[in-house]
């Protein structure tokens, strides 16, 4: 028996209270490594599914143009509309930064369509390049119906969102739309609406949308372009935490190339899912710290219980001749054992959790949040989430019980040999 | 400074020793002007009534506690001019301590309490250690007991796993604060058998405390504290 077996002989001695510390430190390491991994795993997904859509990607459009709060639906004048050589300029830039997957330009609109009962519905209209689509937007398409071929010029899609029947059409038939041509006029064309996106999956045949897609070419088309303008370039990241680095450079480059143009990121256009993004972080940080604080008061505390509770064996072992560094160091290290063993089994639990999230996913939900988690959310492990989380609480199991048991260490012996 | 005492050349040389408490605004001297000479191989008794000062000679010879005034010397060396390191060095070479209340580790068994202080002895081999625990166990008799927990053992038992702890480092003395108070007087009286016999064939110093008649009388030196001072030795 050396030193390292006295502390597991001593663990077992405090029942509840070594229990205690193990399961704080079980279910602070649990959630830590937990969060930390699916945090990582969003960060990712956002930029590879549907945040690409939303939060993985920047566009540049004239500076004249008020995007904020628009969630990307901005109203702008014909004139401010970029051109051919401005769009080629833009993604030829964006083709030399290494963050960014791919750009292509857009026209962002609004529309009108007249409804079963002739009724006349606006609505958001996005023309973009279908081929790209897939890649774009990953599997957040084509729920319903079918596909939008690249270049149709006499059908749409409808992204169903908002299930308002007000604002609705069924999949297959043909309506009257008014949709604008490069001049901002509008001109009347009968498109069939071929299929949509479905955030919801719902079993639904008609129901409310909050946007129609149509292929940029297609669209140009059918409403007569005279060249092949946009409203925007979008650009698209490999990874959306790239953002803050990518921007001041596009930034640099639209100053000194095309000063009448802005790049603008969903932070501006869309402020509310920033505040996700960063309230749920700050929340699971929070929770995090919660815990990793709480932990530490913890074994603080019962490490001083427990040294109350031993003057007796202090003095003793003291008086055998161990060294006040010696009986610092074995309540050191029997806090420290605790807390790693709690949290050891804490990170296998979490590391076991997101091995079964990997395996199944979450299926057959109903809301956007599942849909998108149940249809390619599979968390998995990263080797630099693990070493923080390893290294928090490592930090945690080396400090916390540090600060009493120097204490301990340092008691008279005297003192603690007359607690007996 | 040199702490490499001879194993059975350790005489204790004790001059002038004070020690005062202060409770309050009142000072009360546990021991004055104490002067005592121990030689090796003894077996002292400090006798004495109940704060007499006995428990404080004896803290004061393990370094447990530190006297207000005078000199303290085992083996020609001054341990109150030595650094903590030593002192540390010295209880753990040195010295052996022997508790009233037996002092065990609950969480350890009779083998593992008895091997405790070699912990801190590198220069032992596991083998050695091992045999040093089963020599002395067989020795105060417990050779079949080294599993059991100190839970699990009478008072005579556990004190004779304390006997066996103090011994193990092999030092040259043994101090001992009432080693039998807690025991009745059979058990205290083979605890004190075996203090002596283990004096007799080792060689090595005890110096015990005792308030006991029929403990003193099996010293073969007494030493009598009163209100602090040596009435005799």
């Amino acid at each position: 028996m050396g030193r390292l077996g006295l502390c597991l002989k001593n663990l077992g001695r405090h029942g509840w209270r070594t229990r205690v510390i193990l399961f704080i430190a079980l279910f602070g390491a649990f959630l830590t490594f937990v969060s930390e991994n699916i945090i990582e795993d969003i960060s990712i997904k956002q930029s590879e599914m549907f945040g690409r859509s939303s939060v993985g990607h920047f566009r540049i459009l004239n500076a004249g143009i008020e995007t904020e709060n628009t969630f990307g639906y901005y109203f702008y004048e014909p004139s401010e509309m970029l051109g051919p050589e401005a769009i080629a300029s833009v993604k030829a830039f964006l083709a030399t930064l290494p963050e960014v997957t791919g750009a292509r330009e857009r026209i962002v609109f609004n529309g009108v369509y007249y409804n079963d009962e002739d009724a006349e519905r606006g609505f958001n209209g996005i023309a973009m390049d279908m081929a790209d689509f897939d890649r774009d937007f990953t599997d957040l398409y084509y729920a319903k119906g079918a596909r939008l071929a690249s270049g149709e010029a006499d059908a749409c899609a409808a992204s169903w969102y908002e299930y308002e029947q007000e604002k609705s059409v069924d999949i297959g038939s043909r309506y009257v739309f008014l949709l604008p041509n490069r001049n901002g006029e509008f001109v009347d064309r009968y498109l069939s609406v071929k299929g949509g996106i479905d955030f919801k999956t719902m079993p639904k045949e008609t129901m409310g949308f909050n946007a129609m897609f149509f292929d940029l070419a297609g669209f140009r088309a059918a409403v007569g372009y005279d060249e092949p303008a946009a409203s925007e370039v979008i650009g698209f990241l490999a990874d959306s935490r790239t953002m803050g680095k990518v921007i001041p450079k596009i930034e640099t480059f639209l100053a000194a190339s095309h000063p009448e143009l802005k790049v603008v990121s969903w932070r501006e256009y869309a402020p509310i899912m920033s505040e996700m993004v960063i309230g749920f972080d700050a929340m699971m940080k929070a929770v995090e710290t919660i815990l990793i604080v709480i932990c530490v008061l913890l074994v603080f505390k019962l490490t001083t219980f427990s040294i109350i509770e031993r003057y007796s064996e202090i003095g003793t072992m003291r008086a055998l001749g161990f060294t006040r560094t010696d009986i610092a160091l074995q309540f050191a290290l029997e806090g420290f054992l605790v807390i790693a063993a709690g949290a050891a089994a804490g990170c296998l639990l979490g590391a076991g959790l997101i091995a079964l999230l990997h395996e199944t996913g979450i299926r057959n939900s109903l809301t956007f949040f599942e849909y998108v988690i149940g249809h390619g959310f599979n968390p998995s492990l990263h080797a630099d989430k693990i070493s923080r989380v390893v290294a928090v609480f490592a930090a945690v199991a080396a400090l916390s019980p540090l600060l009493p048991a120097i204490r301990g260490g340092r008691l008279s012996i005297l003192k603690t040999l007359e607690k007996r | 400074m040199n702490m490499a005492m001879t194993r059975h050349g350790n005489g204790i040389r004790i001059r002038g020793l004070r020690k005062d408490y202060k409770l309050g605004s009142t000072i009360v001297s546990a021991l004055r002007d104490v002067d005592l000479d121990i030689e090796p191989g003894s077996f002292v008794c400090v006798a004495g009534p109940s704060g007499s000062g006995k428990t404080t000679l004896l803290n004061i010879i393990g370094l447990i506690d530190s006297p207000t005034s005078g000199s303290l010397t085992v083996a020609g060396v001054d341990l109150r001019s030595i650094p903590e390191r030593e002192t540390n060095r010295y209880r753990s070479r040195t010295l052996g301590f022997i508790f009233q209340t037996f002092n065990l580790l609950p969480v350890l068994t009779v083998y593992e309490n008895i091997r405790l202080p070699l912990l801190l002895h590198k220069e032992v081999s596991k083998e050695e250690k091992r045999d040093r625990v089963i020599e002395l166990a067989e020795a105060v008799g417990l050779a079949d007991h080294l599993e059991h927990k100190p839970a699990e053992l009478s008072g005579g038992q556990r004190q004779r796993v304390a006997i066996a702890r103090a011994l193990v480092t092999r030092p040259s003395i043994i101090l001992a604060d009432e080693p039998t108070a807690n025991l009745d007087s059979v058990t205290g009286n083979e605890v004190l058998e075996l203090m002596e016999g283990i004096n007799e064939s080792r060689g090595t110093t005890f110096v015990f405390s005792s308030h006991d008649p029929s403990i003193m009388q099996r010293a073969r030196r007494i030493v009598r504290l009163h209100d602090g001072r040596i009435e005799a030795a």
